[in-house]
């Protein structure tokens, strides 16, 4: 570690919240610009974090797959630092650009549920982070995050094979391996991802480049206390609609797991499910992702009026 | 023996072939075509593997996308690393059920789940790597996807091998900067630890250097109106004036769905 930390202030300064110009010139809202700008940075970084971690091969003890599945301290950094909401819309997008589309990994459906389950993740982590010099606060959020996408990513798979659409229970021995291997591999996750490549650079990292990066950007450093920077209002309506993408993703993974099969080649799973399924499972989502639309609309709405006012 | 592999897969390699890939220079059927047909082809092969559950079917699919793949002249570390995702997820599955108490009869319905994504897969290879980052962001742009995936897309390709190239660097100077470890210990632990550290305290002259880099193009891009101008139906029109549909896209296209619709029969008989 060659970079040293500047010290760390006796207390905590709170200066409470803040609205508008700050010294004259600079403002806590984000400009257009900036917004854009921290959504360039999660992209680009995430995405070179995935391209090391592609290059670095996979060690697997048995079955479990002992590898890092992504550098955790990466966009957790960049949500801490700047803004959680827009960082957490560029990582994902960074690794599908980056990782998935250039190797040829790219799997249709399933990416849309993959980047809602990390926007998610890194959205609700990063806003745990009031206070970038915090090591609590900054080991929660890594943690967090893990939890958060392995947890959603492992309930999606365990459903796919309780209700049967992967057809795994035809496979003798294959549902309580599946249960066992989640379970297994989300300690190893935590573990991996969380804490080796997640808190502990994190606990080095975020403190190290807080007061230095921003000015980079032409921002302001966060001080503790005040609100996050282009934040999404943690309103009722917004809470709603971060509720409903999870459901969302959860009907994307179906959807792909049903195989859109339309029935015609196969009679077996017509007559478990009947055509309706299929065609019930997309008016869902429809339904779902509109009514999300709608409210995040409204949230947008409720905070511009409230900035007017 | 071992040093010759090591040459080939030295990580400047890498980082040369993921520029030809991002790049398409290597030509290919696709990488003359439409962007908007490729897409749209990609769609085609992409959504008929899972219309079926039938061995068969998804044999002369697999069959099709490997066809394709030659077709477009897909480099040797991108299908490298698809064949070990493959490879590596049929066994990691096998060995685990086996564990549980299967037998050869989970091997065979593994074979079909990993048919059906080794041929989607295969389909996504052909289409991205030949398309190049501008032509794929004007065609997402055409199908009206959101402005920030568009561009995400083409900064991200244009982007990635720089961004490679100057991690690469900064890890070096790291690594030259440090004494090797005393002892390499079990296993050689103590130097698997040095490169891991060093992985990661890279990441902070990295994380300065892009911040200033995005701030630079950030900057540009404003005062050439970015935001503003994507939005702006007359500056859309203009900057997609120039795709044109030719007769070889759209005979592609049509032997191509011709074909995966004769897949199904012809896959039954099969089957």
């Amino acid at each position: 570690m060659t970079t040293q930390n500047p010290p760390r202030p006796a207390e905590d300064e709170r200066r409470g919240a803040l609205r508008g110009a700050v010294d004259g010139v600079r403002s806590v809202q984000l400009s257009t610009s900036q917004k854009l700008m921290i959504f360039v940075l999660s992209m680009s970084l995430f995405g070179l974090s995935n391209i090391i971690l592609e290059i670095i091969p996979d060690p697997s003890i048995g079955p479990v797959d002992v590898s890092v599945s992504y550098m955790v301290f990466v966009p957790l950094t960049i949500a801490a630092l700047f803004s959680p909401f827009w960082a957490a819309l560029g990582a994902p997008l960074g690794e599908i650009v980056f990782t998935d589309l250039l190797m040829g990994d790219f799997s249709g459906l399933a990416e849309v549920e993959g980047y809602l389950q990390m926007f998610l993740a890194v959205f609700i982590a990063g806003s745990l982070i009031r206070n970038p010099r915090s090591r609590p606060q900054i080991v929660l959020g890594a943690i967090i995050l893990v939890l958060v996408d392995k947890v959603l990513s492992a309930i999606v798979d365990l459903a796919k094979v309780w209700i049967g659409v992967e057809d795994a229970e035809f496979v003798e021995g294959l549902p309580e391996s599946m249960l066992a291997l989640e379970v297994l591999g989300l300690g190893v996750d935590v573990v991996m991802s969380g804490i080796l490549l997640g808190a502990i650079p994190a606990l080095w990292l975020i403190p190290a480049l807080h007061g230095k990066i921003e000015p980079l950007m032409g921002m302001r450093p966060r001080t503790p206390g005040e609100p996050i920077p282009g934040q999404a209002p943690a309103s009722g309506v917004f809470v709603g609609f971060a509720l409903l993408l999870a459901v969302a993703s959860f009907g994307f993974a179906f959807l792909e797991a049903f195989d859109i099969s339309a029935g015609s080649f196969e009679p077996d799973f017509i007559d478990r499910f009947g055509d309706w399924f299929i065609v019930v499972a997309i008016i869902a989502i429809a339904v779902v992702l509109g009514v999300a639309i709608l409210l995040f609309r409204a949230a947008q709405r409720s905070r511009e009026t409230a900035d007017r006012s | 023996m071992a040093r010759k592999t090591h040459d080939v897969l030295s990580v400047d390699w890498i980082r040369l072939e993921l520029l030809r890939t991002a790049y398409s220079t290597r030509g290919g059927l696709f990488s003359r075509l439409d962007p908007r047909i490729v897409l749209a082809w990609y769609l085609v092969m992409a959504i008929a593997p899972w219309l079926t559950h039938d061995t068969g079917v998804l044999l002369v699919l697999f069959a099709l996308g490997v066809v394709s793949v030659v077709l477009a002249r897909v480099g040797p570390l991108v299908l490298g690393l698809f064949l070990i995702g493959l490879l590596g997820n049929v066994i990691g599955l096998f060995a685990a059920s086996f564990l549980f108490g299967g037998n050869l009869d989970t091997l065979v319905a593994l074979a079909e789940l990993n048919l059906k994504l080794g041929a989607v897969s295969m389909a996504s290879m052909a289409a991205f790597v030949s398309l190049d980052p501008e032509k794929l962001s004007d065609a997402l742009l055409w199908f009206r996807a959101p402005e920030l995936l568009a561009f995400g897309v083409s900064y991200g390709y244009r982007m990635l091998p720089i961004l490679v190239d100057e991690y690469v660097t900064v890890f070096e100077g790291q690594r030259l900067r440090h004494a090797p470890v005393e002892r390499p210990g079990l296993l050689g632990w103590r130097v698997v630890r040095q490169w891991c550290v060093l992985a990661v305290t890279a990441f902070y002259p990295i994380m300065l250097n892009t911040a200033k880099n995005v701030r630079t193009t950030v900057e540009a891009l404003e005062t050439r109106g970015f935001t503003y101008g994507a939005s702006n139906p007359a500056g859309r029109s203009l900057r997609l004036a120039y795709l044109r549909v030719s007769a070889t896209d759209l005979a592609v296209l049509a032997a191509t769905v011709v074909l995966v619709v004769a897949a199904f029969p012809l896959g039954g008989l099969l089957g």
